[in-house]
């Protein structure tokens, strides 16, 4: 790419009468032919003809840049600088919440929580074992078990995620959740409108032939 | 080097120094070398249900005190010779135990013994953590109810939290055996099933014991139920000791009942 920098000096004008006008250029034409004509309004092809004829560069209702000073420049410079730096560092900042959220606030466990022990996690847990009876788990987060759970559970998380469990108690944001609404698979358990709407996952259902 | 197995069961009464006397016994009659040692200090009783009640002259404590030798105070028994016993402590109370001392104890023991058999105290209190705290294996006891298993949950949580081997890295091996099932409960669906335990326990069975009544009159009479080979909790408990030193014996499903129709019928005919 071949590139070139340069000023030119510009001569704005109207076209209010055509006569008045091609004698103006006329007249003055050894000092506009190095300019740059911008004609703004309406202009006539008896113009045009008689610019194009006097090999005059133009421009029609064009809005060109206009010109300021350096410092002016800088300081417009300087302002958008300041400006995309803040922004990137608020971009930052959220990606470390973000990717803090996930690092440390999921907690996955695969072991057997047996009888006596409480689990108090902060966040959301994961687990991939049995919630033997007299065992206790509260999460401040989400809380997904996706085997029995007949210990006591409780949540204040956005959701549950929860296998038919008869056995269990469990206690999404201070509500006791009725067990027999729990289906065979998992369930969701989540607060819609201040109602706790239970959901199964996977819902057994017939495909009978048609 | 010998290794070390506790015999718990978190809830009391469920049969587990009966089991303990049954197996070290059977363990024996194996021709295996083993010592069972009773560490329910205070409430020492193992010795009766071995027939070695009289026999007793220092016990655990003392030999952990310092006051008598291992070998002054292991006992003989008169059915195995291949059987020694070490009787708690009936005075004392559960609080003279600490580590070091049964660290030291127990590692004496399994130099000298193929098997080293603990008989732990009810409960999940010191006395407890100190049964468990240096052995290699755990034979966990329960009945086919809830209590049981959930006191059993409880044990087995606390053996993995706070057995030496456990903080060493390695695993206890957990060993279950349902003891006291009584097939016609189990039929009648009064009972729970071994598959319904195993699930909530997640170890590996090692045996099931039938109810017995001969095991009571055994257990007063100092002559552990394995003697009788007509005896089927008997038979059970000779099983699971085959099983202990090594022998592949195939599981025998005692939840069938045997009070069914073949033998009502055979009853007539006697």
């Amino acid at each position: 790419m071949k590139n070139k920098q340069y000023s030119v000096k510009v001569f704005e004008t109207t076209v209010d009468n055509e006569e008045k006008f091609i004698s103006f250029f006329n007249t003055n034409y050894t000092l506009f032919k190095d300019h740059l004509i911008l004609l703004q309004g309406e202009v006539s092809d008896k113009i045009t003809s008689f610019l194009d004829q006097k090999s005059l560069s133009y421009l029609i209702n064009t809005k060109l840049p206009i010109g300021r000073s350096r410092k002016a420049l800088e300081e417009e410079f300087n302002v958008m600088s300041v400006e995309n730096s803040v922004n990137q560092q608020i971009a930052e900042a959220e990606i470390v919440k973000l990717s803090n959220r996930l690092a440390n606030n999921l907690t996955v466990l695969d072991e057997m929580v047996r009888s006596g022990r409480e689990l108090n996690i902060e966040g959301d847990l994961l687990l991939l074992n049995r919630v033997n009876s007299g065992a206790t788990i509260h999460t401040t987060g989400n809380l997904i078990i996706t085997q029995v759970v007949e210990g006591a559970i409780r949540c204040d998380g956005h959701f549950m995620m929860i296998a038919a469990s008869p056995k269990a108690n469990i206690i999404f944001h201070g509500v006791e959740v009725d067990n027999s609404l729990l289906e065979d698979k998992l369930n969701r358990i989540e607060l819609k409108n201040n109602e706790i709407l239970i959901t199964p996952v996977i819902k057994k259902e017939i495909n009978w032939a048609s | 080097m010998g290794i070390v197995i506790a015999v718990i069961s978190g809830k009391g009464g469920v049969g587990k120094t009966t089991a303990t006397a049954n197996l070290g016994l059977g363990i024996a009659m194996n021709g295996k070398k083993c010592v069972v040692v009773d560490f329910d200090i205070g409430q020492r009783n193992l010795d009766m249900i071995l027939g070695l009640e009289n026999r007793v002259v220092y016990d655990l404590v003392q030999v952990m005190d310092g006051e008598a030798s291992v070998k002054q105070a292991l006992i003989k028994s008169k059915v195995d010779d291949n059987l020694n016993f070490l009787a708690a402590s009936q005075s004392k109370d559960k609080s003279v135990l600490n580590s070091k001392k049964v660290q030291k104890l127990v590692k004496e023991l399994k130099e000298s013994f193929d098997y080293v058999i603990l008989d732990s105290p009810a409960g999940i209190e010191s006395g407890f953590e100190h049964t468990i705290e240096f052995a290699d294996a755990a034979i966990i006891v329960v009945n086919p109810e809830v209590s049981s298993i959930r006191d059993a949950d409880r044990a087995i949580g606390i053996l993995d939290s706070k057995s030496q081997k456990v903080k060493d890295g390695a695993e206890v091996a957990k060993y279950l055996i349902i003891n006291r099932i009584a097939a016609d409960m189990v039929q009648s669906g009064e009972m729970l099933r071994s598959e319904d335990i195993l699930d909530i326990l997640n170890i590996k069975l090692v045996g099931k014991i039938p109810e017995d009544k001969g095991v009571i009159d055994a257990s007063n009479q100092g002559k552990p139920i394995i003697l009788d080979k007509k005896s089927i909790a008997g038979q059970a408990y000779r099983r699971i000791a085959g099983r202990l030193c090594g022998k592949k014996i195939d599981m025998k499903d005692v939840e069938i009942s045997d009070s069914g129709l073949f033998k009502k019928i055979a009853g007539i005919f006697k």
